[in-house]
């Protein structure tokens, strides 16, 4: 039987690198198709409008765990071979487009109804009003709620351990089967994803607090 | 608090489930993997465990060690190619067979009729018991005893199916991740007894000699072999000669000198459903 030692601490710490990486890509990945999703929802093409809700309703309705095991298993029966890294990334960034598509969507529409209106008097076609008048009044409201998401998908991506990828969950098991201590073990992995997400939600705290400053 | 895991984990085990229900019927039929085929792309991929050591854990450098491993190193130098080792767990490891993400297991996988309805088993190449086990204490001496008793167990374990098919309908089954979360559940007394195998045994004496955990009765003799894909009997066929040879040669007695520090017992026939 192995004893627990530095190695195995460092192992586990040195695996929230791919806890990092993988947040990253989904959250990449999820802001493209975020902002696809918020434009066809809050868009006037009713078809777009009834995919992007039902694709929201979709993804909102059924657990993270079973969109990354069929995002694993489901390319392997039409003979297409993705790794548990690729299937991570893609399931959470679905997951995350979900998400971030009716974050962002709501952002849009609590811009006023005016600004759209006066945007429109001066001549400005969609595409102008988005970017240079919408847009940027929605970006500042989003960001808490943003952020907030951004710590759920941290912590989320210790799911894709169910399909193999070695984050740092799956690394704290495969440690601790073979040590047999699992309060330091988890408690060590507990403090780790803590020490991720907390700066980000102080961050976003403190954000929010300026937002109600700028706006009183 | 802890509702949550285990709502997850149930999940888990519904999803592998079902995707290892759903599998067979849809896998696409892949060419099959055989001897030859594999000589001529020089590379073999096995699925082990590495959580579930000395069978199949790590080594000081993370990387895959332990029984299987070794066997697996061993076949594919018989074979004359590379050797892709990819981890897979307990419950994932028939959905990783079946979508063709390995070409074999090697994984400590109990050979039982259930499993046979969905992958080949080589002849055993490797056993152990499993046991209920409980401190010295718990009055429990067979299956009628465990009535209203909390057992864990590793889920989609064969332990799992064994207390299934000897416990009263009153036993409370509790189903954790792996042998160590299940260890646990003893160890923080969540349960009274637990379904493990010799080698939990042996690391719960050694960690917490005060519990005086002992085997109550035997749940089953499990005999493991390797696993294939349906269609690749070809593979089978060659793995089973390649198991005799290692028992011939003393290799395989060597291989658990190592890992258990005593020698292997004669291995289990291969059992007939």
């Amino acid at each position: 039987m192995r004893s627990l030692g530095l190695n195995e601490i460092l192992f586990i710490l040195a695996a929230a690198r791919w806890t990092l990486l993988l947040s990253a890509c989904a959250f990449v990945g999820g802001s493209v198709g975020g902002i696809l999703i918020a434009l066809m929802r809050s868009g006037r093409i009713k078809a777009l409008r009834w995919f992007a809700f039902g694709y929201i309703k979709l993804f909102q309705g059924t657990p993270l765990l079973m969109q990354l095991v069929l995002a694993f298993f489901v390319p392997g029966i039409f003979g297409i071979d993705v790794n548990p890294w690729g299937a991570a990334a893609l399931g959470l960034s679905l997951h995350a487009s979900a998400f971030l598509g009716e974050i962002w969507r709501g952002s849009i529409e609590v811009v006023p109804r005016g600004q759209w209106e006066s945007s429109a008097a001066l001549g400005l076609r969609y595409w102008s009003q988005m970017r240079l008048v919408v847009l940027p009044q929605a970006f500042r409201i989003a960001i808490p709620p943003t952020v907030g998401f951004l710590v759920q998908l941290i912590k989320g991506t210790s799911l894709a351990s169910i399909i193999g990828f070695v984050e740092l969950t799956r690394a704290a098991q495969v440690i601790n089967n073979a040590t047999f201590h699992p309060f330091t073990i988890f408690g060590i992995v507990g403090l780790t994803y803590f020490a991720l997400c907390w700066p980000l939600s102080a961050y976003s705290k403190r954000m929010e607090r300026k937002l109600a400053l700028a706006s009183r | 608090m802890t509702r949550k895991p285990v709502g997850r984990r149930t999940l888990g085990a519904v999803a592998l489930g079902g995707a290892a229900v759903l599998l067979p019927g849809l896998a696409r039929r892949a060419a099959a993997a055989t001897p030859d085929e594999i000589k001529r792309r020089g590379q073999i991929s096995v699925g082990v465990l590495t959580d579930y050591p000395p069978f199949g854990g790590i080594d000081e450098n993370q990387k895959p060690a332990g029984y299987d491993v070794d066997v697996a190193g061993l076949l594919a130098k018989a074979l004359g190619v590379e050797l892709q080792l990819v981890p897979v767990t307990g419950p994932n490891r028939i959905p990783f067979l079946l979508t063709n993400k390995v070409d074999m297991l090697i994984a400590t996988f109990g050979i039982t009729e259930e499993r046979s309805k969905q992958v080949l088993f080589s002849n055993p190449y490797s056993a152990f018991t499993t046991y209920i086990l409980a401190p010295r204490s718990t009055n429990i001496r067979g299956p009628e005893d465990l009535k209203g008793v909390r057992v864990g167990v590793a889920r989609a374990s064969t332990q799992d199916s064994a207390l299934m098919a000897v416990a009263p309908r009153e036993v409370r089954v509790m189903r954790f991740d792996d042998d160590a979360t299940t260890t646990q559940s003893i160890i923080s007394g969540q349960v009274q007894a637990i379904g493990a195998s010799s080698t939990v045994l042996a690391q719960l004496t050694a960690n917490y000699p005060n519990l005086q955990i002992e085997p109550k009765f035997t749940l089953r003799a499990q005999a493991n072999g390797m696993a294939f894909r349906k269609q690749d009997e070809a593979l089978r066929d060659w793995s089973n000669s390649f198991i005799a040879s290692l028992v011939q040669s003393g290799e395989l007695d060597r291989i658990h000198q190592r890992w258990f520090k005593a020698p292997m017992d004669p291995l289990p026939p291969m059992p007939q459903f």
